[in-house]
């Protein structure tokens, strides 16, 4: 793989990856690497102007009515602030631990679109079911990385991510229940597959 | 600014909807800074501060930290003990739940029900995660601008409001494909259901 750049000994490729993290890890001392490079870094408490925003993107995600709101909340803003950095010239994004706040049509929204622009993103969170967003994941705990890998390989991992305290994510403990039962032979990442296979 | 209605004491409330939490009512202690200066002893600053970090299964060790020395899991905790030590009747906790793995967040739920039944605590849980707060919180409370509902922790209708959990979605496929199942809450109840459908057919 091609790779993109090192923070604090966490070498970054060239595809999209969520670093899952326990409360041991400080992400924020991450964010002060990212800043050498030439890359758009999102946190929860930054300031955006919704005027710099085009009409056609506060439409596409649903957030016109935000214009004219006269009391915005955090949750807004944070919106706003994601929004007015999507047409960003650069080729990687990383949110630290902020898309955890948003609903899930907003959430996927914003993956998606990035996706087709082709852009690189870095999901910093201690949400695992934010680990199907995107490919590849690496699992951080205590400053270390205990293993990074394609997300059906590291989810296949119920033991170790059950001893740094994650569960799986629903979709695949419920698949995992099935294959115990002999319903579905396989592990499944979304609710569609498994709902279509299961009353094919 | 919306008025907390009169709610029922030493009980734990789900508080859910896209709002800012703020309080001039001297009852309440709002909990959403999780960071403190200098060490967890001149934070906590209180005779009874290892008793109370004992509360939160932490030790004395950790008085002398700093919060770069601490994961955020104790920071939590701490500041959890530094509640406990305001004798405010009512806590309100902001996005508690963020930044902490499963494991934590039970622990955590444990804690919040020990401080409702054995220290008489009226706690709100703000959230965006109903799946945090389904077990513990006796009622669901929906805030918008100009509105405030409450939900019985076992009424299905607040998840036209909120961001569904993936169980709930999950339900919605099956139910799009004509499937016949209840809503259930555990995903363990949920595999049974599905099981016993597939066994029907």
């Amino acid at each position: 793989m091609e790779k993109l750049f090192q923070i604090n000994n966490k070498d970054f490729n060239k595809v999209s990856t969520t670093v899952l993290y326990t409360s041991s890890y400080n992400y924020l001392d991450d964010a002060k690497e990212f800043i050498h490079h030439n890359i758009v870094v999102i946190t929860k408490d930054q300031n955006a102007n919704i005027n710099n925003i085009p009409e056609y993107l506060l439409k596409s995600f649903n957030c016109l009515e935000l214009l004219n709101k006269p009391n915005l909340t955090r949750i807004d803003n944070l919106k706003i602030t994601i929004l007015d950095n999507l047409n960003n010239k650069s080729d990687v994004y990383v949110f630290l631990n902020v898309l955890t706040y948003l609903d899930n049509e907003f959430k996927k929204r914003v993956i998606n679109y990035l996706k087709e622009q082709n852009k690189i993103i870095i999901n910093y969170t201690e949400d695992i079911e934010e680990a199907l967003l995107l490919n590849y994941i690496i699992v951080i705990h205590d400053n270390k990385i205990i293993m990074e890998g394609y997300k059906e390989d590291i989810l296949k991992e119920e033991k170790i991510l059950k001893k740094l305290g994650f569960n799986l994510p629903f979709i695949v403990e419920l698949s995992n229940g099935l294959k115990y039962y002999g319903l579905v032979n396989k592990l499944y990442y979304d609710n569609e597959s498994l709902v279509s296979d299961l009353w094919n | 600014m919306q008025i907390i209605p009169k709610l029922e004491k030493s009980n734990i409330y789900g508080l859910m909807g896209n709002i800012d939490i703020n309080t001039n009512n001297n009852n309440y202690f709002i909990i959403d800074d999780y960071k403190f200066k200098d060490t967890a002893q001149e934070y906590l600053n209180n005779p009874k501060a290892i008793a109370a970090l004992k509360m939160v299964l932490l030790n004395e060790d950790c008085l002398t930290k700093k919060v770069n020395e601490l994961s955020l899991s104790e920071i939590k905790r701490i500041i959890l003990a530094k509640t406990l030590l305001s004798n405010k009747e009512y806590l309100i906790f902001n996005y508690f739940e963020k930044d902490l793995t499963n494991k934590e967040k039970e622990e955590f739920k444990r804690l919040f029900k020990r401080l409702a039944t054995d220290y008489n605590k009226t706690i709100l849980i703000f959230t965006n995660d109903i799946t945090f707060i389904w077990e513990i919180a006796s009622y669901l409370i929906y805030v918008e601008e100009n509105s405030i509902n409450i939900y019985n922790k076992n009424d299905f209708n607040i998840l036209n409001y909120i961001t569904k959990p993936n169980i709930i979605e999950f339900i919605d496929l099956m139910h799009t494909k004509g499937l016949d199942i209840a809503y259930y809450k555990n995903p363990a109840d949920l595999l049974k259901a599905i099981y016993r459908l597939k066994e029907k057919k």
